[in-house]
C-alpha cells in the first residue's frame, strides 16, 4: 500500500500544491460567508488538505493518491465522518485489503478512543471482512487504558452479541472486578452476559447473588454491586423481600452496625415491598412501615444528608401505602 | 456526550499566549490554590466562589466571533453545535441583548447558508459546518452536502434564541427526511451514512419534530420502544438496549418521552426506579454514572432529567452550586473538572445546571429542549402561527 505518507512517523508533510503528482487538481476553497460564526484559524496544512478533499469530493475520484489524502484529512480531524465515508466508498472501489485498514483504524483507535466516527469505521470493517476475532483484543487494550470507556464497552457488546463470543466474557469480567470492584461498567458487562447466555435460572441467580454479596462484603459502599443485587432480585419470584439468603445479609451487616446507605435503602424497598404485598400482616414480620420510617430518617439525618428531602418523601410515601393497606384490610373483615 | 474538549486543548501545540485566552493554564500550574481547592472539594464549608458572570459572556462571545484558534480543528465540523452552546449560553446569561441586531443577522444567515433542502436524496437540514462547501456549491446540493441531525438539532435552536421565527427552514423537506433515519429498532442514526445511532438521535429526532410541531418523520410507538428496552436493571437509561446507563443518555429517553408526550408509558416501577438512579447521581456535585467523578456538563444531564420527572425539589440545596463555580475559570468559562481546562459546552452546561439550581437570576430552562423558557414561549407563538 502506498498511502502511509501521513503516518505517525512521517515528520516531513509536503503540502499538497506542492506535489507534482496533485498538479491537474485545481484546489476548491472553503466558503465560509461573509460573516462565519465560530470559526477556526485552520493551519496551512489543514486548510490545504481539505482544499485539494473538497475538490476530490465534487470529482468522486476513488484512487491511491484520494485514499492516502483521506488518512491526512482524518487526521487533522478524525471527527470529520465524511471523510470517513469518503474513505470507505475509495476501499470499495479499489478493492483493497481490508486487513490493512484494520490495522490502521486500530491503530488510530488507541490514540483516539473517545471518538465516536473511528469506532464506527472499525464496526463497519469488522463487518465487511466478516471477522471479528481481533476487536477483544482491541476492547481490552483500549479498556487497559480507560477500564470504564463507553465506545469501548459499546463497541465489545456490538461484537459479543452479533458474532456470539460470550465465552470467557465472564471471566474477564471478573478479572476487571478484582481489579477495580466500584467498575460500573464491569457490573453492567456482568448483567449483559448472564441475560443474553444462560438467563437468571434459579441456579444462576444462586450463583450470581453469593457472587456479588461476596462483592457487597469487601467493599458495602459500592452503588454498582447493589444495582447489580437489586437487577437479579428482579428476576426472583419473590422480589426483593423473599430471597432469605439476600435478608440475612442484610440484617446481618445492620446488627453489626453497619449503615452503608445502600444497605439502608434496600431495607426500606423491602419494607415497602411486604407492605404493598401482605400489609405487613404476618406476625414475625420485621420489614413494617415503622421500620421504614425509622430508615428514612436514619437516611436523612445521618447517612444520606444529601438526599434528605427525597427520603422524607419515601418515608410519607410508604405510610401512606401502610395506612391504605390496613384500610383495605379493615373493610374487607368487617365484610 | 461530552466532546472531549479537555483532551484537545492539552494535545495542542499552539503558542502558549493564545492558548491562555482560551485555557486556564495560569490555574493549572498554580499548585498551592490546586491543593487547596482539592483538599476542600469534600467539605461544605467552600471559599466563597463569586460567579464571574461579565467574564462568562466574554468566554462565549470570544468563540462566536473570533476565529478559534487551530488546535480546535478537531470541532471543524461540529462547529454550529458550539455556536449552538454559545448563543444559548449567552441567553441564559440574559445577554444576547448586548450583541448587535447586525451582528445577530449575521449569525442568522451564516445558519441559514448551512441548511441542505433536498428531498431527493432525503439528506434535508443542517450541516454542522462549512466544510464541504465552496463558490461553486453555494445553495446548491451536492456530494455528501448533507444534514446531520444533531446539527439540525442546535441550528434551529439557534435560530430561534437568536429570534428568527423559522420562516427559512424548509420544514417539510427536514420531516421528510428524518423519516430515513430511523431504523428498524426504534433510533435514529445521525446522518443519511457513515453515522452511528443511539439514543443522543432519538432526542434530537424528537426535538426536531417538536420544534417543527409534526411528528410525521418518527414512528413514535418504535422510537418509545426502543427508549423502554434501553433501561437498564439498575434504572437508569443507557445508549441502547443492554449498555450501560448514563446520564446522558438517560437525559436524551427522558426528554424525548417527554417531547413525544409520552413518559406515562414509564410503568410505576420504571419511573420510580429512575428518579432513584438519577438522584444517586448527586455526589460533590453530579457525576454520569454510579462511582464515577463528578462532572460539570452533568448537573443539567442529571438536573434537566430530574426536573422532567418532577425529582429535582428532592435535591434542592444551597450547596449544589459550589462543585460548578469550583470549575469555574479565572478567564470566563467551566470546565469538566476542578483545575481542568473550559469549553464551551461545558460552560453552556455550567450555566444551565446553575439555571436549575436558580442560582443569580439566570434565565429559567424549558429542559426538555435545552433552551430557555422564554424561547420555548417564542417558539409556541411561532407554532400558533402556523396552524
Amino acid at each position: 500500500m502506498s498511502d502511509n505518507s501521513s503516518d505517525e512517523c512521517d515528520t516531513q508533510h509536503v503540502l499538497y500544491k506542492n506535489r507534482p503528482e496533485w498538479s491537474d487538481i485545481t484546489p476548491l476553497k472553503q466558503n465560509d460567508g461573509e460573516h462565519p460564526v465560530a470559526a477556526i484559524d485552520y493551519t496551512e496544512e489543514f486548510e490545504d488538505c481539505f482544499d485539494y478533499f473538497r475538490a476530490v469530493v465534487q470529482k468522486k475520484e476513488y484512487s491511491e493518491r484520494t485514499l492516502e489524502l483521506t488518512k491526512t484529512a482524518a487526521s487533522l480531524n478524525p471527527a470529520n465522518y465524511t471523510v470517513w465515508q469518503f474513505r470507505r466508498e475509495i476501499l470499495k472501489a479499489l478493492n483493497k485489503d481490508l486487513n490493512e485498514e484494520l490495522e490502521y483504524i486500530g491503530k488510530v483507535i488507541l490514540k483516539q478512543t473517545k471518538n465516536y466516527q473511528v469506532w464506527h469505521h472499525r464496526r463497519i470493517i469488522v463487518e465487511w471482512l466478516q471477522d471479528p476475532s481481533k476487536e477483544k483484543y482491541l476492547t481490552e487494550k483500549s479498556l487497559s487504558e480507560d477500564a470504564k470507556n463507553y465506545h469501548a464497552w459499546q463497541h465489545r457488546q456490538w461484537v459479543i452479541k452479533t458474532y456470539n463470543l460470550y465465552d470467557g466474557e465472564l471471566e474477564y469480567v471478573d478479572q476487571l472486578l478484582q481489579d477495580d470492584v466500584k467498575n460500573n461498567s464491569a457490573w453492567n458487562q456482568r448483567y449483559f452476559v448472564v441475560n443474553n447466555t444462560t438467563g437468571f435460572t434459579q441456579e444462576t441467580l444462586n450463583r450470581e447473588i453469593d457472587y456479588t454479596l461476596g462483592k457487597i462484603r469487601i467493599l458495602m459502599e459500592n452503588e454498582s454491586a447493589w444495582n447489580y443485587l437489586r437487577g437479579l432480585l428482579l428476576h426472583d419470584k419473590g422480589g426483593l423481600s423473599r430471597n432469605e439468603k439476600v435478608t440475612d445479609f442484610c440484617e446481618t451487616f445492620y446488627e453489626q452496625g453497619n449503615r452503608s446507605p445502600f444497605l439502608l435503602a434496600l431495607i426500606v424497598d423491602i419494607c415497602s415491598e411486604k407492605i404493598t404485598n401482605n400489609g405487613g400482616g404476618d406476625g414475625n414480620n420485621v420489614y413494617t412501615s415503622a421500620r421504614a420510617k425509622e430508615l428514612c430518617n436514619a437516611l436523612a439525618t445521618q447517612y444520606d444528608t444529601i438526599r434528605a428531602k427525597y427520603w422524607l418523601h419515601i418515608s410519607e410515601t410508604i405510610e401512606n401505602q401502610a395506612n391504605e393497606q390496613n384500610s383495605m384490610d379493615e373493610s374487607s373483615t368487617t365484610n | 456526550m461530552c466532546y472531549e474538549m479537555n483532551q484537545l486543548h492539552l494535545e495542542a501545540s499552539e503558542s502558549t499566549e493564545i492558548q491562555n485566552l482560551y485555557t486556564s493554564k495560569f490555574w493549572a500550574c498554580n499548585f498551592k490554590k490546586d491543593k487547596f481547592l482539592r483538599s476542600n472539594i469534600k467539605m461544605c464549608a467552600l471559599p466563597n466562589i463569586e460567579f464571574e458572570r461579565d467574564l462568562h459572556r466574554k468566554y462565549l462571545n470570544r468563540f462566536l466571533h473570533h476565529s478559534m484558534p487551530s488546535f480546535l480543528a478537531n470541532m471543524d465540523t461540529n462547529r454550529t453545535v458550539l455556536a449552538y452552546f454559545c448563543i444559548a449560553g449567552l441567553d441564559i446569561l440574559d445577554d444576547l441583548d448586548k450583541i448587535s441586531e447586525e451582528r445577530k443577522q449575521q449569525m442568522i444567515d451564516w445558519v441559514y447558508q448551512l441548511q441542505v433542502c433536498n428531498a431527493e436524496e432525503l439528506v434535508s437540514g443542517f450541516q454542522g459546518s462549512t466544510t464541504l462547501n465552496t463558490m461553486d456549491n453555494n445553495n446548491q446540493n451536492s456530494t455528501y452536502k448533507w444534514g446531520h441531525i444533531a446539527t439540525t438539532y442546535s441550528s434551529l435552536l439557534s435560530l430561534l434564541i437568536l429570534g428568527d421565527n423559522l420562516d427559512r427552514v424548509d420544514r417539510k423537506g427536514i420531516v421528510q427526511s428524518l423519516r430515513s433515519l430511523q431504523l428498524e429498532d426504534g433510533s435514529f442514526k445521525g446522518a443519511k451514512e457513515g453515522a452511528e445511532n443511539d439514543m443522543r438521535f432519538v432526542f434530537c429526532a424528537a426535538a426536531v419534530s417538536y420544534i417543527l410541531n409534526d411528528w410525521s418523520g418518527i414512528d413514535v410507538e418504535k422510537m418509545v420502544d426502543f427508549v423502554l428496552k434501553s433501561i437498564s436493571y439498575d434504572g437508569g437509561i443507557g445508549q441502547g438496549p443492554d449498555l450501560e446507563s448514563h446520564c446522558g443518555s438517560t437525559f436524551c429517553a427522558v426528554a424525548a418521552l417527554a417531547l413525544s408526550n409520552n413518559l406515562e408509558k414509564l410503568s410505576k416501577d420504571q419511573f420510580h426506579n429512575l428518579r432513584r438512579w438519577l438522584l444517586y447521581r448527586l455526589d460533590t456535585g453530579f457525576n454520569g454514572r454510579p462511582n464515577k467523578p463528578s462532572d460539570t456538563c452533568y448537573s443539567f444531564w442529571t438536573g434537566g432529567a430530574l426536573k422532567i420527572l418532577n425529582a429535582y425539589q428532592f435535591i434542592e440545596s444551597d450547596d449544589n452550586p459550589q462543585f460548578v463555580l469550583m470549575t469555574q475559570d479565572r478567564y470566563g468559562g467551566f470546565s469538566k473538572w476542578v483545575n481542568s481546562v473550559p469549553d464551551p459546552m461545558h460552560t453552556y452546561f455550567g450555566l444551565a445546571g446553575l439555571s436549575l439550581m436558580n442560582y443569580e437570576n439566570l434565565k429559567p430552562l424549558f429542559c426538555e429542549l435545552n433552551c430557555t423558557k422564554e424561547v420555548h414561549d417564542r417558539l409556541m407563538t411561532i407554532h400558533n402561527q402556523w396552524s
